[in-house]
């Protein structure tokens, strides 16, 4: 049973359409990021799937129940951490896990336990019994992590997880999603704009814009499908540099460019035909030191798609 | 309903309240100032202050005729009752209303404002248990504060006017059935008032001007007390309770039809 289904989701904010006709599915045990600019509909997604939302058209079902009429059952085993964390300042962080532990009926001595060892896992034990505006930005997004985990939930949404931590921070919290859902089978839904965090964390990627899906597959998936050209950086005898260039030049649809002597990049590369450009450049007797093809990344075919998505409906 | 839930949402709100000195400092200076300032000075002002006896002396003359029936010659005795069973009594109806206004003010128009509400919309608790948290988050405090000040204002009355009445005569019937009816009905209106005007704005200081304006009934309660248009006796204090805590009702049943999730998600 997929953890998510959504089938032809239309939702609208009085005239602004927020999600067009959005149909996805995200299997248990993945991690699925949605990536798309402000506006793109990501936070109306993970509201519409919490059951905080009703769309006006479509279905959604979360682990097979539709989150508008079972949402209190859906909501036990999700868990939202928002962009900004939104926290009690005047609570303490033991007592800001406590009494949301206490809000998902988790058993007491079980709350205690959990509590502690999540204050433990995400340094905050010094400052469990600090009030919350005193911490920093930092300890309070770790904080808002450890609240969404209180209940162990089985599926976990992460809004822009990683804005204003800092890089060790941050590390930690790419580890902790690949632990819950490699290990714990968790699955983890990621909205983000930072691409480089999706292409490392997550199984699938939905790009979003203007509320539709322009494309969704592996990260490696969609940068080949939307980028399927490479770029190739070849090393070859400096002496030789010129004959080099007029050869590849001669090569229809084929860019080249040098920043110094003896190293070309060349663009536009179908990926069946770096074997033959480095035939040609052997048996015209060039030497050839390295040859690198640049994989197109997400964050090249994320650009590609909101490029070719600025005047999709 | 599940009353863990419930509680563990009662229970953070009432935490937050407690440790939020912008807000303690009205639920503090009100019931002190109406419940224990007031009648001291008022029992103590006839002997205290020159020429005040002469004064309420003529206030008590100019009381409508039923009143002045009920309470015999004007004497030290007849002020100390008139001032806390008719003048002051309506007054202390101020409290429990205030501080439910205050905490559901908070409650409800302050998270969203701190944005500490979008996480408790993501929790597994119904739209009736948010509600019902929110509603018992402000009601047990408004009505344990009004319990409890009344107790300390019955104590200090009969101590304070000891030396004039020589006994035990405070509460009377009606003050009792202020206390143990009428201040939960005001109470009760109070977050009602609140509930309705914070679902339809953004801020706390919004809420709180325009969530006030819900005190007019008690204030008119209190002028038609003093200006004698009203005879509040236990049979008139059970009537308007009644009415107060069916206007509480109405406005509680219209405000839980519009608290949903779908809803409070669009103000945030």
């Amino acid at each position: 049973m997929p953890a998510i289904l959504l089938d032809h989701v239309l939702h609208r904010y009085g005239d602004t359409v927020a999600l067009r006709d959005l149909s996805l599915t995200v299997e248990e045990g993945e991690v699925f990021s949605l990536l798309g600019h402000n506006g793109a509909g990501k936070t109306t997604t993970v509201r519409i799937v919490n059951g905080l939302l009703a769309p006006a058209a479509g279905s959604v079902l979360v682990f097979g129940r539709s989150p508008l009429t079972e949402g209190a059952v859906v909501r036990r085993r999700t868990a939202v951490l928002t962009e900004s964390p939104t926290l009690d300042d005047r609570l303490t962080a033991r007592e800001t896990l406590r009494a949301f532990a206490a809000m998902y009926d988790v058993p007491r001595a079980e709350a205690r336990s959990r509590t502690d060892a999540l204050l433990a896992e995400f340094g905050i034990a010094e400052r469990a019994d600090d009030r919350v505006g005193g911490l920093s930005r930092g300890m309070k997004q770790r904080l808002s992590l450890a609240r969404a985990l209180v209940h162990d939930p089985d599926l976990l949404f992460l809004d822009e997880p990683t804005a204003g931590l800092d890089p060790v921070a941050t590390q930690q919290l790419h580890e902790t999603v690949r632990q819950l859902a490699r290990t714990r089978g968790r699955t983890v839904v990621l909205c983000t704009h930072n691409l480089v965090e999706a292409q490392a964390l997550s199984d699938r990627v939905a790009v979003l814009g203007g509320g539709a899906l322009l494309a969704l597959g592996t990260p490696a998936e969609l940068a080949r499908r939307i980028t399927p050209r490479l770029e190739v950086m070849i090393e070859i005898d400096p002496t030789r540099h010129a004959d080099a260039v007029a050869l590849i030049a001669a090569l229809d649809g084929l860019t080249v460019s040098s920043d110094r002597i003896g190293v070309l990049r060349v663009g536009g590369i179908p990926r069946e035909r770096v074997p033959d450009i480095a035939a040609r450049l052997v048996t015209g007797g060039i030497g050839l030191y390295r040859l690198e093809p640049h994989e197109p990344s997400l964050t090249d075919a994320y650009f590609a798609l909101q490029d070719g998505g600025k005047g999709a409906p | 309903m599940n009353r863990r839930i419930i509680g563990a949402i009662v229970r953070k709100d009432l935490r937050v309240v407690r440790r939020s000195r912008a807000l303690m400092t009205p639920l503090i200076v009100l019931p002190v100032l109406l419940m224990i300032v007031f009648p001291t000075v008022f029992t103590f002002l006839p002997r205290i202050v020159g020429g005040a006896r002469a004064a309420f002396a003529e206030m008590f003359r100019n009381l409508p005729d039923p009143v002045k029936q009920q309470f015999g010659e004007f004497t030290e005795a007849t002020w100390i009752r008139v001032v806390h069973t008719q003048m002051l009594a309506p007054l202390m109806l101020l409290v429990p209303f205030m501080v439910a206004n205050v905490i559901a003010a908070d409650g409800f128009a302050g998270e969203r404002e701190r944005k500490t509400l979008e996480p408790l919309l993501y929790t597994p608790a119904t739209d009736a248990e948010l509600f019902f948290a929110k509603l018992l988050a402000a009601w047990i405090p408004a009505v344990m504060i009004a319990f409890g000040g009344a107790l300390i204002y019955a104590v200090l009355v009969n101590v304070t006017a000891w030396p004039v009445m020589h006994r035990v005569f405070f509460p009377d019937l009606t003050w009792t059935v202020m206390v143990l009816w009428m201040s939960p009905a005001f109470a009760a209106l109070g977050l009602a008032g609140m509930l309705l005007v914070s679902l339809r704005v953004r801020g706390m200081q919004e809420a709180t001007q325009l969530g006030g304006l819900f005190v007019l009934p008690v204030i008119a309660l209190v002028v038609g007390e003093v200006r004698g248009a009203i005879l509040l006796g236990p049979f008139m204090a059970v009537l308007i309770g009644l009415l107060v805590w069916g206007i509480a009702a109405a406005l509680l049943a219209f405000g839980v039809r519009r608290f949903r999730r779908t809803t409070l998600v669009g103000k945030l």
